[in-house]
């Protein structure tokens, strides 16, 4: 790399905002999903938006790519490296700039963590409602990215329902002010646009975040099932009969025996073959009757047991033991492939099962643990990355998952975003007019592509790509 | 060294990549750096062991920043060992310099030698009442400012040896563990320890033959040889105890010696004999009965009182509701700090080793001392007392910190 652009960004950014050592840039050579690698060669780490700002217009005079950077814990390989490519990371921009009880929204940096956001509102009643499996380390800047979900995102909306405001920098280097801490501003919802971007339309680097008021009661309930059908059906009645709870979550037998032998355990029975999950949150009379006509539902679906948590700790112990599941799958085996597809909340046992089917098929080990009310299905399939043909057949099942959902009216992703797992997928949801309007939007921000280049959308014009799954090469994967 | 005995690999494949242990990491919050980070440090060491990587010095410097207050394994849902990882991998990288070595293993054979420490703290007393402390640290560069900033050593008197046998009527009988700086610098918490052991029925007796150091400093910095060595002289030191428990008033030494049998995976003699002790081991906290302690406020005692948990307490062993206890059966108004459980910085000689890092660490929880309000703290750890002390004082603030087993001390009625 030029060494007059390295002077240049230093004296920016300072020597601990710039990694220029191999050995260090290695670590960055992922994100969750470790299976395609690519060590970057700089990682630049700006304080601020000026900071930020200043770089990229460097950077674009030498016609870098730039890939922008959270935690590193999305699991689509939105932030892979790539050749040649600069990691540009949020996770020194970490300020809650201004929490604004009264109007109810805070403003951000984009590398404050989530869980850091509510901590800093909670005191005022107030909390941040999206919330990942990983947010005790993703950041705001990367749930705004991939238009994150979580568990309570079923009654509050994925992340977009909750960005009011952002700061941005484009590709050039400008900075654009985007909404703002007030709703509904006029002109284009040039927010919208922007949240789910994947990092291919710039980095925000400063967040206005909506608050809601903390609930007045929060009811959990767990729901014990002899089989994980029963749960599926469970969830397909509740939502058809127009209950709200705010969250419903099903872990399978697997899932439950991972957690409960990790440091978060949650006590989930082990007589169960599968447990719903069940947050109602609302006015205290509320609370109680929904409760009550879930546990029926539950009940007349075959659950042999409904427990209720006794506590704020009882219900964050559970809830832990839910958010852990990804990482407790780490017992089985060294990597997890986690699916994150969609499908219609009346088809979720079908598919269920037909996941089942596709992973004995292949010999491989599936353990599920999804945001069952939302329809977004988790298939987990446990893996080493260094079998080759084990890495193979893993690729083929998603791919045959995502086919079934699609096929009865689902998509691709919930919430982790398509980065580089389901990138050559998108053709079986979007037409090629489609995928051309896309790239017509990203050209309006971006023109010359330097902005994570070849996520999200196909590589076209190569018929070949779209029938390969995903770009591993032989030798495990490091490109 | 082979990549293969540097890197613990089939340890390193438990971890899944999910980075739930990042926030919980203190120098990844000092940089947000994923090689200083625990997922990057381990994806650093599977790649050393896969051979994508040299173990270069920038790789050594990540290993070295790390404090290893494990505060990643209370959060890992996989069930990482970090702590082992990182034992392993230590004890792999030997200082690239002659005069590191050389230093390194000086400082340890200090460890080992009441005689050694005796002298060192005769002539650290020497100098800060002649004040020549001041004038050397300088010279010593960073590290230089460790020194300046231990606590005043006392008169000879006062680092005197606990008596063998301190006898006491009514509970179980236990054997203490006399600590290797404890004596020199902190030798007022363990005649505290062992008057409170007594006043709560405990006999107390010392084993003679205990070494000056139970090797937990030695194992954290990669000297495995000489940690064995030491845990083979603390445990045959015990065995004459018979059945009783084993106390410590340091959380560095407790969660060590609790996992002494990882230090002979190859001598099945040993590591039989290893868990045997390591099962009679128990911090202050954990024989000390809430209920019988005196409910008595005491006027020495400024409230509000906090509680900071060491690391190796909380993480190592898992102790934290039992300090609380003993704490709240006092009667002594107590608010939590924020954030009690990430690390001071102190981290075992961390802070003589990387005195600038363990000062950035400390900010932090000046800050959460300061808004919580408290006017006493409480900790449960040599090295964690001595780096709060130097920090209250260097901030200002109006602060006592005393260690748990002086707190129950002093508001006990006599």
């Amino acid at each position: 790399m030029n060494s007059l652009l390295l002077h240049e960004l230093k004296r920016i950014v300072g020597p601990e905002g710039l990694t220029t050592d191999r050995t260090r840039r290695q670590a960055y050579e992922c994100d969750g999903l470790a299976l395609v690698r690519k060590v970057p060669d700089l990682v630049l780490a700006p304080l601020d938006t000026a900071q930020a700002s200043e770089c990229m217009r460097l950077l674009k005079k030498e016609g870098l790519p730039v890939i922008p950077r959270g935690a590193g814990t999305g699991l689509a390989g939105g932030a892979t490296p790539h050749e040649g490519g600069v990691v540009f990371k949020t996770s020194r921009m970490r300020r809650v700039l201004e929490v604004n009880e009264r109007d109810r929204f805070a403003r951000v940096e984009a590398g404050v963590v989530n869980v850091d956001l509510t901590s800093a509102c909670s005191h005022h009643g107030l909390h941040y409602a999206p919330d990942p499996s990983s947010q005790q380390a993703c950041t705001i800047g990367g749930n705004v990215a991939n238009n994150s979900g979580g568990p309570h995102c079923f009654r509050y909306g994925a992340t977009t329902r909750s960005i009011l405001g952002l700061t941005v920098i484009t590709a050039d280097g400008e900075v654009l002010e985007l909404g703002g801490p007030e709703p509904d501003p006029e002109g284009l919802d040039l927010v919208g646009c922007f949240v789910g971007c994947e990092g291919m339309l710039g980095v925000a680097t400063e967040v206005s975040c909506r608050l809601i008021p903390t609930p007045e009661t929060t009811e959990t309930l767990l729901a014990l099932f002899p089989s994980l059908d029963g749960a599926c059906e469970a969830v397909t009645e509740l939502i058809a009969a127009n209950l709200e709870p705010s969250a419903i979550e099903i872990l399978d037998r697997l899932t439950i025996e991972a957690v409960e032998a990790s440091v978060l355990a949650a006590g989930y029975p082990d007589e169960a073959d599968a447990v719903l999950l069940i947050d109602i949150d609302g006015l205290f009379e509320e609370v109680h009757g929904t409760a009550r006509d879930v546990e029926e539902i539950a009940r007349s679906h075959g659950a042999f047991d409904v427990r209720t948590a006794t506590d704020a700790k009882d219900r964050a112990r559970l809830w832990a033991g839910r958010k852990g599941a990804f990482g407790a799958m780490g017992r089985i085996a060294p990597d997890l492939y986690v699916a994150d597809v969609v499908v219609p909340r009346t088809r979720l046992k079908e598919v269920v099962l037909a996941t089942t089917e596709i992973c004995k098929a292949r010999g491989l080990k599936l353990s599920n643990v999804f945001h069952a009310g939302d329809g977004n299905l988790h298939p987990n399939i446990s893996y080493d990355r260094r079998d080759e043909e084990e890495v193979a057949r893993v690729l083929d099942a998603g791919t045959e998952i995502m086919k079934k959902c699609v096929a009865v009216g689902g998509s691709l992703s919930g919430e982790h975003g398509i980065g580089l797992e389901k990138r050559d997928e998108m053709h079986r949801v979007f037409s090629e007019a489609d995928l051309d309007a896309m790239l017509r939007v990203r050209a309006a921000w971006d023109p010359d592509e330097r902005m994570n280049p070849g996520k999200a959308i196909p590589v076209r014009g190569c018929m070949e790509v779209k029938t390969k799954p995903l770009p591993v090469p032989a030798g495990g994967g490091r490109s | 060294m082979e990549p293969q005995t540097l890197i613990d690999y089939t340890r390193s494949l438990d971890c899944i990549h999910c980075g739930l242990c990042l926030r919980t990491c203190p120098t990844y919050q000092l940089t947000g750096a994923e090689p200083s980070s625990p997922r990057g440090r381990i994806h650093l060491m599977r790649a050393v062991a896969e051979g994508d990587i040299e173990p270069d010095a920038s790789f050594a410097e990540e290993m070295d920043f790390c404090l290893l207050c494990r505060h990643c394994e209370s959060v890992c849902p996989s069930g990482v060992e970090y702590g082992a990882l990182m034992e392993h991998t230590r004890a792999g990288l030997a200082p690239k310099t002659l005069t590191g070595r050389v230093v390194k293993s000086l400082g340890f054979k200090l460890l080992e030698s009441r005689l050694m420490l005796r002298l060192m703290a005769g002539a650290l007393r020497l100098f800060q009442l002649t004040r020549l402390d001041r004038l050397l640290a300088p010279l010593l560069g960073e590290r230089g400012s460790a020194l300046s900033k231990l606590p005043p050593v006392g008169p000879a008197y006062e680092r005197r040896l606990l008596p063998k046998e301190s006898p006491a009527e009514g509970a179980q009988p236990v054997a203490l563990l006399e600590g290797c700086v404890m004596p020199e610098l902190l030798g007022e918490v363990n005649r505290a320890t062992v008057r409170v052991l007594n006043d709560a029925g405990h006999a107390v007796s010392v084993p003679s033959a205990q070494p000056t150091c139970c090797g937990s400093l030695h194992a954290h910095n990669g000297e495995l040889e000489r940690a064995r060595a030491l845990a083979r002289e603390t445990i045959a030191a015990f065995e004459s105890s018979g059945d009783m428990p084993v106390v410590t008033n340091s959380a560095g030494c407790g969660s060590h010696m609790k996992e002494y049998a990882n230090l002979f995976s190859e001598e099945p003699e040993w590591r039989e004999r290893a868990e045997r002790f390591s099962a009679r081991v128990r911090d202050l906290s954990e024989v000390l009965n809430p209920q019988v302690s005196p409910k008595e406020s005491s006027r020495t005692v400024q409230e509000p009182i906090t509680y900071d948990d060491p690391c190796h307490l909380c993480h190592g062993q898992g102790v934290r509701g039992e300090p609380r206890a003993l704490l709240d059966a006092t009667g002594l108004e107590r608010v939590e700090l924020q954030e009690s459980e990430s690390c001071c910085g102190s981290a075992g000689i961390y802070s003589a080793l990387r005195p600038k890092d363990a000062e950035r660490i400390l900010e932090g929880k000046l800050e959460a001392l300061r808004s919580s309000g408290a006017r006493t703290l409480v900790t449960a750890n040599p090295g964690c007392q001595l780096q709060w002390q130097a920090g209250v004082k260097d901030a200002g603030l109006e602060v006592e910190v005393l260690h748990l087993a002086e707190l129950l001390d002093k508001t006990s009625e006599r």
